[in-house]
């Protein structure tokens, strides 16, 4: 059984349904309302929602649901709680592998680690309840937002500057008391004491609106427009593809690479730590060693030619170069490399080592063998020497054929084939290992037996060999989500700052048979409205303290 | 180098002293003017303006401490708890500048001051070495981050002591009813909580200058990402005697105290955080000390705390310290999602390639916004101000401190380099 309600005031105007103070007049429209003397209540001032149609259907409860502020409230404390579970221990995500996550709570958390992994707290924020917490708040923010904005909107451009006497009198800034002098000469004056007060003002014979700094109850409203599109950026990066990249490359000084998934390589000229010298120190540090920055000096060179061809080298154009810093990343197009972390790798670069004709004496070189993509010949003296083969990391298989254990040159081994004066013409071959250290392992000698008695290679000091400490770890990231992400955020500021820094100030006033009657309203800061409108009145020649003008003190 | 700090150091003591003359003007003003000759209105006005005034020299002594060490050490203080703490109690005083011009209300130092005399002596709690930056912390979004977010959470603060004051003002001691039972429970119980906080200050600064010393030698057991078993033995210095000592730990050394010359307890398994024996420890010293200190005080004064509080306030309107706290919250609203969120997330895309990571710290500064917007909307609704409203800006308050102070101490994260020992 629905109630039917009288809609239509009693200054004429016909008001939708669920409306509570008459859209023209501002009278309540409540017979109980209209009959008590509390402050009105003014949101939106008192206009008719969607949400408070009658005989809701299915779409209207939903849309009735997700637009009240109940709900939404209990929207954001359910998600606090759900945020705050997935604190206690670390989350899944924050390992980089790991192989038995179940096994892992249990021994390291005990009972409590493992109810932890097995309610899935473990994984919060990626799973499907969390995610959909995150949605509905999504469809709260549009739908609050739309319920009110339009009833808010049409209120405040149709304001009528004639309200009625209980409008007036149940605000939270309420004034009555005679006027002195003519009245419609006070009322000229006090607009204009107004007006300097940056208030925008209409009169109608001795009724008075005074308005200033409407656009910030627009504030919540640019809020939440600001955080969909956040939250919308956030969904459509991991819905489009290619739109997030998430990748690592590790690079030794003066290696090349491809960066995963791209046309782009990247090549290292050198990782570099640098430490706080003894001066930047305080005195209680003074002597330690205490890292200042990580630098890896890096080049980024787009393919333009035989990318996936298999039989040829790439061709490559540098693009870009920086100095990738933790905080200072190398960014080209979208694409963006971080420091990542390094690892502790000597490895070397390329060596310059010297033949030696052990049956003459004499030494010939040296000659400059580098470690990845070595060249096919080298002419050192008399002598050619050809690459027949190369072993990046040195090793034997079950048959005892040598192999590569790797693409990287942790044990690098070269086969070379050596011609040229008093040797025979399909030359002799010869197997070199650069490291000394593999060279013993290995068995150099042992290996080339003959041929070992007629020559030797080796590196003749340090200065021709060239190292690389570190390997450096990039992370590569692309996030074509990120501007939205931004523009998302910088929206939500600007209404955090329409909404909270400044507010929306009326003041209605009328003056009947001598008597003014004045009411005014904000939407926050009270206390300044307060003091506003008793310094107005004073200037208009009525003295009132700014406190006993607070209506709710009346109450009581 | 060394005089910059020196003078920093300095500094700090002198505005710390400071701040303690301008709470006890304060307290002056609220608690004396009904045995001052003259009247309240202009007791409280003239001890409020000493206050203030001492209050404003504290502050610039305290500043002198913030721009001495920015040059001692090369880079802004905010990087680690000592900096960041002291940091904070800056930002309240300044928030509570703002607060206290805004609204001229003369009693709020009366509770403001407390709170920054605590967060300072708290800060000093922790190591006050200079620490050269690490490459992470290496950048202008440092200053950013963390001056904006401490702002907010300022604002924040002085919410909540025009919060507690509310809280107090109206509480009803004549009520008998299992409702206003209630409400002077937890009035009191808030008090007490305070009381603890002062008890732990008390017992850390006690025994550190008493010199108090023990040592543990501590085996842990803990399993990697790969299975492996790990077993590691480490070195745990106490400064307060050990009622608990670390979970299976040998003493090394012991100072005696009070004939107790063995560890009492051993704490239990379970609690495994970093050095989760210590702070366990601690804990327990600061709830012995701190109703030690309360029972003294209901001793002296022979009535519950915020009963004896309360006449005191009896000149303050309610709704004004409503409007105060929902006001200064409403400020730092903003300030607070600008520092703590925008510039994080803008920075932590700089340094760690990802604008957000669910890292505890991060998650935590997200649960702070997300109750101070459930706040803020439910000051839209009927029946949400005044005393309701006031215990939502006591938990708020909680939660900042947690997000500052306890995810640092209880959970381990990328922040963690902000923590200590």
């Amino acid at each position: 059984m629905a109630l039917i309600q009288n809609t239509k005031c009693e200054c004429g105007h016909q008001n939708p349904v669920g409306t509570v103070l008459c859209e023209a007049c501002g009278k309540p429209l409540d017979e109980e309302l209209a009959a008590s003397d509390s402050v009105l209540e003014m949101r939106y001032d008192g206009m008719a929602r969607r949400s408070q149609k009658p005989h809701p259907n299915l779409i209207d409860r939903i849309w009735n649901f997700f637009s009240s502020v109940r709900v939404a409230v209990w929207l954001i404390l359910i998600t606090l709680v759900a945020a705050a579970l997935g604190t206690i221990f670390p989350q899944e995500s924050a390992f980089v592998n790991l192989t038995d996550p179940a096994a892992y709570y249990r021994e390291n958390y005990g009972t409590a680690g493992a109810i932890y992994h097995a309610l899935g707290l473990s994984r919060t924020f990626e799973s499907w309840w969390f995610i959909t917490l995150l949605v509905m708040i999504g469809a709260s923010l549009v739908i609050c937002s739309l319920d009110r904005v339009l009833p808010l909107y049409r209120a405040l451009t149709r304001q009528q500057v004639r309200k009625h006497p209980q409008f007036i009198t149940r605000q939270q800034v309420v004034y009555v008391g005679p006027v002195p002098g003519d009245a419609e000469e006070w009322t000229a004056r006090f607009a204009e004491i107004l007006r300097r007060k940056r208030y925008k003002v209409r009169t109608e014979g001795t009724a008075l609106l005074a308005e200033k700094n409407r656009f910030s109850r627009w504030g919540p409203y640019v809020i939440h427009i600001g955080l969909i599109v956040f939250l919308l950026a956030v969904l459509m990066r991991g819905v489009i593809p290619g739109w997030y990249m998430d990748e690592y490359v590790g690079l030794d000084d003066g290696e090349i690479e491809q960066i995963p998934r791209t046309n782009y390589f990247v090549k290292s000229l050198g990782f570099r730590i640098d430490f706080y010298s003894d001066e930047e120190l305080p005195e209680h540090l003074k002597g330690q060693l205490r890292v200042k920055q990580f630098t890896t000096k890096a080049v980024l060179y787009e393919c333009v030619a035989y990318c996936d061809d298999a039989t040829r080298d790439p061709e490559l154009r540098e693009v870009a170069s920086h100095d990738i810093r933790v905080n200072s990343p190398l960014s080209y197009k979208g694409l963006r490399l971080y420091q990542y972390d390094f690892a502790e790798t000597p490895r070397l670069i390329s060596v310059r080592p010297t033949l030696i004709d052990k049956r003459t004496g004499r030494s010939y070189g040296p000659f400059e063998l580098p470690m990845r993509d070595p060249p096919l010949t080298y002419s050192v003296g008399p002598f050619t020497l050809e690459l027949k083969d190369s072993f990046p990391e040195f090793g034997l298989d079950e048959n005892g054929e040598p192999v590569t254990l790797s693409r990287e040159p942790n044990a690098p081994a070269f086969v070379f084939v050596i011609k040229g004066p008093g040797l025979p013409e399909e030359g002799v071959p010869y197997l070199y290992f650069p490291r000394e250290a593999d060279r013993q392992r290995f068995g150099q000698d042992r290996i080339n037996g003959a041929a070992a008695e007629m020559f030797d290679i080796r590196v003749m000091s340090m200065e021709d060999v060239e190292f690389s400490t570190y390997t450096s770890y990039l992370n590569v990231r692309v996030d074509r989500g990120m501007p939205y992400v931004w523009t998302g955020a910088a929206i939500t500021m600007i209404g955090l700052v329409m909404g909270i820094y400044w507010n929306h100030r009326r003041i209605w006033l009328r003056i009947d048979d001598g008597v003014l009657s004045l009411g005014a309203h904000t939407n926050k800061n009270r206390f300044g409205l307060r003091a506003e409108v008793a310094a107005a009145l004073a200037k208009a020649g009525i003295e009132v303290d700014a406190k006993a003008l607070d209506n709710r003190r009346k109450e009581t | 180098m060394t005089d910059w700090l020196q003078i920093s150091s300095n500094a700090v003591i002198v505005a710390f002293f400071l701040y303690c003359f301008s709470f006890i003007a304060y307290a002056v003003a609220v608690g004396g003017s009904r045995f001052s000759n003259r009247e309240p209105e202009v007791h409280r006005k003239r001890w409020g303006n000493i206050g203030l005034w001492l209050a404003a020299a504290g502050w610039a002594a305290h500043l002198v401490y913030f721009f001495a060490r920015w040059a001692g050490a090369g880079h802004i203080p905010v990087s680690n708890l000592y900096e960041f703490l002291m940091a904070l109690g800056i930002a309240m005083m300044l928030a509570f500048f703002v607060i206290r011009f805004a609204y001229r209300h003369p009693l709020l130092g009366a509770f403001a001051l407390p709170l920054t005399i605590i967060i300072v002596a708290y800060a000093s709690v922790f190591p006050s070495e200079v620490q050269p930056l690490v490459p992470a912390l290496n950048s202008i979004w440092l200053r950013l981050h963390v001056t904006t977010a401490v702002l907010g959470e300022a604002f924040f603060a002085v919410g909540f002591t025009a919060a507690l004051i509310l809280i107090l003002r109206v509480t009803d001691f004549s009520r008998t009813d299992k409702a206003g039972r209630r409400a002077r429970f937890w009035a009191e119980f808030t008090l007490v909580v305070i009381v603890i906080v002062i008890g732990f200050l008390v017992a850390v600064f006690g025994f550190r200058a008493a010199g108090y010393h023990a040592e543990f030698r501590q085996e842990t057991v803990t399993v990697d990402a790969r299975g492996n078993v790990i077993e590691q033995e480490s070195t745990v210095e106490y400064g307060l005697p050990p009622i608990f000592k670390p979970y299976n730990s040998e003493t090394v050394s012991m100072d005696p105290f009070l004939g107790m010359t063995e560890p009492l307890f051993e704490t239990p398994s379970w609690m495994n955080g970093v050095n989760a024996g210590r702070k366990w420890n601690t804990v327990v010293w600061s709830v012995i000390v701190g109703l030690l200190l309360y029972g003294l005080l209901r001793l002296i004064i022979r009535k519950p705390l915020a009963r004896a509080i309360q006449p005191a306030l009896d000149g303050i309107d309610p709704d004004d310290l409503d409007e105060i706290s929902y006001r200064a919250i409403a400020i730092g609203f903003p300030l607070f999602t600008l520092g703590a969120l925008v510039f994080a997330m803008i920075w932590a895309q700089i340094a760690w390639s990802r604008f957000w990571g669910w890292d505890p710290k991060e998650v935590w500064a997200l649960i702070t916004w997300l109750f101070y917007s459930a706040y803020l909307h439910l000051r839209l609704s009927r029946g949400w101000h005044g005393i309701r409203s006031a215990w939502l800006a006591v938990i708020g308050f909680l939660i900042v401190m947690f997000t500052l102070i306890g995810v640092n101490l209880l959970i381990a994260g990328l922040h963690s380099y902000a923590g200590v020992s």
